[in-house]
């Protein structure tokens, strides 16, 4: 009897939790109105400042350098660790290649840049949150040799200049429209199916500083596009990508930052694939394990014109540490 | 409703929160080395031996629904809180030789090192190495917790685990009576190592170490190895045949698979070794004089990486960017001595938590039980 009360109390309890989370969830994942609530006085080159002062503390191994909100929170690779650990102790230089995104209106910026660590070069994704003047909110990824077997820094000297251009102030979709394009890439990958993502015919994709799409011709695949790509069902392997945020949205240069974690259960490591049969699929699919990727989006004429992401091959579900 | 749901809600949640944690409550009990047995010593080894395998071939089944669990059973694999049925549980095809059961039935708690297979392996005859251990409460498994440790880290190690087909006699051999340690020594004794290892600076007793002392590392002997791996220096040159002993005349840089375990901490090149935190020491065989405990080793491979050793040799060594293994370390002891040590590891997120511990334990470096 004293069981059945405890259960019917938990899944009332449960229920209610679900009622009331609901809104929440919609709200937090792009609404407008709440993002504007917490607009700040920061523009785009405040927002850059902090990046550039980020930047240099880390280098410098000194994050008292920085304005650090009471309570802020730090994560990298997912982990909550203290401002000072991490790759605060290790960095020992900056590269030339950087990318900067903002969305000043949120208070929300962020940028790729390649870095040294101790005489080894890797990619830091970084992703700041300012409020009041100061850095509230620390997440960053950190592509490395030794933890991720896709990494090439060679070619990182300069972003491609679309990331930078302006989109007029007439072509700008909405912030919603914006996400929505993005989001229906992630369920492309799931549903192995480029046809139901709004990809230019040019799409170009990079990830950890290597070209990943279109494919090269002496690939297996050939040179495919990327909408191509995913119809082979060559992706398989990823067998959900979750969770999925969109914490920045660039409107001004049409950009959508995502932060996502694509989940392999590694059950599955062959695929029959149209035209070529039966294939094995990536190493991801050989076991369990997720990848924390931090994917940018350009996107021109309401389609995805550019990606560039940096990859963490981490734990199966780990957390990305801010759900 | 939304106000009537949260009143409502809240009280429900409340005890639905009191039920949860009915069952930690007992277990911080029952693990305190004074008070061990508030659970009734219900499941003896066999027992407990027996739901290691109910799980282990209910994982190859891909089939949780076999297993007997409580309601809210836990289970994490590699530090994530995952469903039961998920992770290894879809990719996992059969069981190995090697089976070795550290049993604590004065808990109700069980665990296990072994060999396993996995269906995505390069080379699928490359077993994988598994540490788990089990909450058993009221004949039902409340608590699963696993380390899987697999690719290249692994894959030559596990094989030698294979060929071994059962742990090391002293593991097996039950201490007698008059000689046997409180759990709390036992588990006091084992911390010695964790904390002789954290930022080694080869200064401090380390009579704790037997002279027969021995360790696996994922099933690599990483003492008293007569063919340790050679490899290279930091600088890229080969680096020299080690010495079987540890000798400051020949200024090593690196310690060596060859020492023994006194001598390599002695040497106090393990400082890159920054942090060895969340150490959970859950299962105790008194009859065996074991320990098991996880906990995690961060290499912090800032500052810490630069340091000088009891002879006054300035070196630079160990991970050139964080670093975190999560580990699960078993340690025979006995005469208030380590005899055998044996690990499995796996790389982690650098500070990454176990899914057991509060932000707070799992960042000290203090022994929890």
């Amino acid at each position: 009897m004293r069981k059945r009360f405890w259960i019917a109390a938990a899944i009332f309890a449960l229920s209610c939790a679900f009622a009331i989370g609901k809104p929440n969830r919609v709200r937090a994942s792009a609404s407008e109105p709440h993002r504007a609530a917490a607009a700040s006085h920061c523009d785009r080159a405040c927002l850059d400042g902090f990046v550039d002062q980020y930047l240099k503390a880390l280098v410098a191994h000194d994050p008292s350098k920085l304005p650090l909100a009471k309570g802020v929170k730090f994560t990298e690779d997912g982990v909550a660790l203290q401002p000072g650990d991490g790759l605060w102790a290790t960095a020992t230089g900056l590269g030339t290649y950087r990318l900067d995104f903002a969305e000043p209106g949120a208070g929300e910026a962020g940028a790729y840049a390649v870095i040294q660590e101790n005489g080894t070069p890797g990619i830091l994704w970084l992703r700041l949150k300012v409020a009041k003047g100061e850095i509230a909110e620390i997440e960053t990824l950190v592509a490395r040799k030794q933890t991720t077997s896709l990494l090439n820094t060679n070619n990182l000297t300069t972003p491609p200049a679309i990331f930078t251009e302006d989109v007029p102030a007439a072509d700008r979709p909405s912030r919603e429209e914006m996400v929505a394009i993005v989001n229906k890439y992630f369920d492309g990958i799931e549903q192995g199916n480029g046809d139901i993502v709004a990809f230019d015919k040019e799409c170009v994709r990079i990830e950890n500083g290597v070209q990943t799409c279109p494919g090269s011709a002496s690939s297996r695949l050939g040179a495919l596009s990327c909408g191509e790509q995913l119809s082979t069902k060559i992706f398989t392997y990823i067998q959900s990508v979750s969770p999925r945020r969109f914490p920045i949205v660039d409107r001004e240069r049409g950009l959508v930052l995502a932060r996502v974690r694509f989940n392999h259960p590694g059950s599955q490591q062959m695929v029959d694939v149209p035209g070529h049969g039966m294939m094995k699929m990536g190493a991801f699919s050989e076991w369990p394990n997720s990848t924390q990727i931090a994917e940018l989006f350009k996107v021109e004429n309401r389609k995805i014109r550019e990606i560039t992401a940096v990859i963490v091959t981490g734990t199966y579900k780990a957390p990305t540490g801010w759900e | 409703m939304k106000r009537i749901c949260g009143a409502i809600g809240l009280i429900g949640m409340l005890l639905f929160a009191a039920a949860i944690l009915r069952p930690a409550i007992v277990r911080g009990a029952a693990n305190s080395p004074q008070a061990p047995s508030v659970n009734p010593p219900m499941c003896d080894r066999e027992c407990l031996n027996g739901f290691v395998d109910q799980y282990l071939d209910a994982v190859v089944a891909h089939d949780a629904s076999r297993l007997p669990v409580t309601p809210f059973v836990k289970f994490t694999e590699n530090g994530q809180h995952l469903r039961l049925g998920d992770g290894f549980w879809r990719s996992a095809v059969k069981r190995g030789d090697y089976k070795f059961y550290i049993d604590d039935p004065q808990t109700g708690e069980v665990g296990f090192l072994g060999t396993m297979y996995e269906a995505g392996a390069r080379d699928t005859s490359d077993p994988v190495i598994i540490a788990l251990r089990l909450r058993i409460f009221d004949r039902k498994i409340s608590e699963a917790e696993t380390i899987i440790a697999r690719g290249q880290m692994a894959e030559g190690g596990a094989k030698n685990l294979e060929k071994m087909g059962e742990p090391r006699k002293p593991f097996l051999e039950d201490v007698p009576a008059a000689e046997r340690m409180s759990r709390i020594d036992l588990i006091m004794t084992a911390n010695k190592y964790f904390s002789g290892m954290q930022q080694d600076d080869g200064k401090h007793d380390y009579s704790f170490f037997a002279d027969d002392c021995n360790r696996l590392e994922n099933g690599m002997q990483t003492t008293n190895n007569p063919h340790p791996m050679g490899g290279a220096t930091a600088s890229g040159e080969p680096r020299p045949a080690p010495s079987p002993r540890y000798d400051p005349a020949q200024h090593p840089t690196m310690y060596s698979a060859a020492w023994s375990c006194k001598d390599q901490f002695q040497s106090g090149l393990l400082h890159f070794v920054t942090r060895i935190r969340d150490r959970r020491f859950l299962i105790v065989d008194q009859e065996r004089g074991i320990v098991f405990a996880f906990c995690f080793f961060d290499h912090s491979a800032g500052d810490t990486r630069n340091f000088e050793t009891p002879t006054g040799e300035k070196v630079t060594a160990g991970p050139t960017t964080p670093w975190t293994w999560e580990i699960a370390e078993v340690f025979k002891v006995t005469g208030g001595q380590l005899h055998q040590i044996e690990a499995v590891l796996t790389q982690s997120p650098y500070g990454m938590g176990s899914g057991w511990s509060s932000w707070d334990d799992s960042m000290s470096d203090q022994p929890q039980f």
